[in-house]
């Protein structure tokens, strides 16, 4: 009887690591959907170039021709800065391409938001500017992604 | 009142430090990582007190002394916790304190400080007066138990509160529902999240 408690008190943690480890891993669906791929063509607008998420905004002309704001989530300054890309790298006003996902929140309220995973600059330059290990799709574009 | 909280945190988040720390090459990382790691020390000390007085853990050691030896280690846990945590508020004021998870939290820490003051109060009145032989019994007297119960529960939902912060469900910026907008302090015409 005592080894049973013991047993199933042994228990308790690893079903709570197991668990946590499910919502860890999971952090991209909890937030983005996978289902909802997007290629954003358009102006920077705005630059935030924070922890634990950097924003990049651009205005994307829709098919009528009118600038839709989007915020496209990237990595921390630290896995940008690996990528090859700091706060200056991408000055306001040029125009880039952002391959990622958009939000489960499709309101657009302040702006159309998504999870970006490659960048490319007017001059062809693609850089990875997501973050690795938030249970993304493996696209390719993620370079540390390698099962 | 949230009109007051917010005014705070924009003068906050003037700071150079609060900007140099949200956007950090490393410390941001360090101060995160390890106000998450220190959850080892501060909770794994506390947990195994509560088990003890619950009579899930140690029972052969005498509760007092369970409590009274992981003391100084659960307490330099918490103030690494406390330190870093006011880092992570300092980094990001605006947003965290519009968060409506980040508030609980608040709450449930208040009440589990609370908490722990009187279960503190009640362990020496118990063990001063003549029944002080709960000691070596499996488990501690009633109230210290329901002291030891609402310390876990506090503290594994403080926890959850704590890794939900980082989610956007019910941020400010994202307009949400009348309730939520005043729970989680927004404010009418806000430019700054």
């Amino acid at each position: 009887m005592r080894m049973i408690k013991r047993l199933l008190l042994l228990s308790l943690p690893l079903v709570a690591i197991y668990s946590w480890q499910a919502w860890g891993h999971h952090a991209f669906s909890a937030e983005f959907d996978k289902e909802a791929p997007v290629t954003l063509e358009g102006t920077v607008t705005k630059i935030e170039w924070i922890n634990p998420h950097a924003w990049i905004h651009l205005a994307v002309l829709d098919t009528q021709g009118e600038a839709i704001d989007w915020m496209v989530e990237g990595g921390t300054p630290n896995t940008l800065i690996r990528a090859g890309i700091h706060k200056n790298s991408i000055p306001i006003g040029s125009e880039i391409i952002v391959r990622g996902y958009q939000a489960k929140d499709k309101r657009c309220e302040p702006a159309c938001k998504a999870n970006g995973r490659d960048l490319t600059f007017a001059d062809g330059r693609k850089v990875f500017m997501g973050s690795s290990g938030t249970g993304a799709p493996k696209d390719g574009s993620d370079p540390r992604d390698s099962r | 009142m949230n009109q007051l909280i917010y005014n705070f945190a924009v003068w906050l988040d003037t700071h150079t430090w609060s900007t140099q720390l949200h956007e950090s090459f490393y410390m941001y990382n360090w101060v995160e990582s390890t106000h998450v790691l220190a959850l080892m020390v501060s909770l794994g000390m506390l947990f195994l007190i509560d088990l003890r007085m619950l009579g899930l853990a140690l029972p052969g050691i005498p509760a007092t002394t369970i409590a009274h030896r992981l003391n100084r280690p659960m307490f330099i846990g918490f103030s690494v916790m406390i330190l870093t945590g006011l880092l992570l508020f300092y980094a990001i004021p605006v947003r965290s304190s519009q968060s409506l998870w980040f508030r609980i939290k608040v709450v449930l820490l208040v009440a589990a400080a609370v908490n722990a003051w009187l279960f503190h109060r009640r362990m020496k009145h118990a063990s001063s007066n003549a029944a002080g032989n709960w000691d070596r019994a499996i488990k501690a007297p009633r109230r210290l138990q329901m002291g030891a119960a609402l310390s876990l529960c506090f503290w594994v939902l403080i926890v959850i509160c704590g890794r939900l912060i980082a989610y956007d469900w019910f941020d400010c910026r994202s307009e949400p529902s009348a309730i939520i907008a005043t729970l989680a302090g927004c404010v009418a015409d806000q430019t700054q999240f």
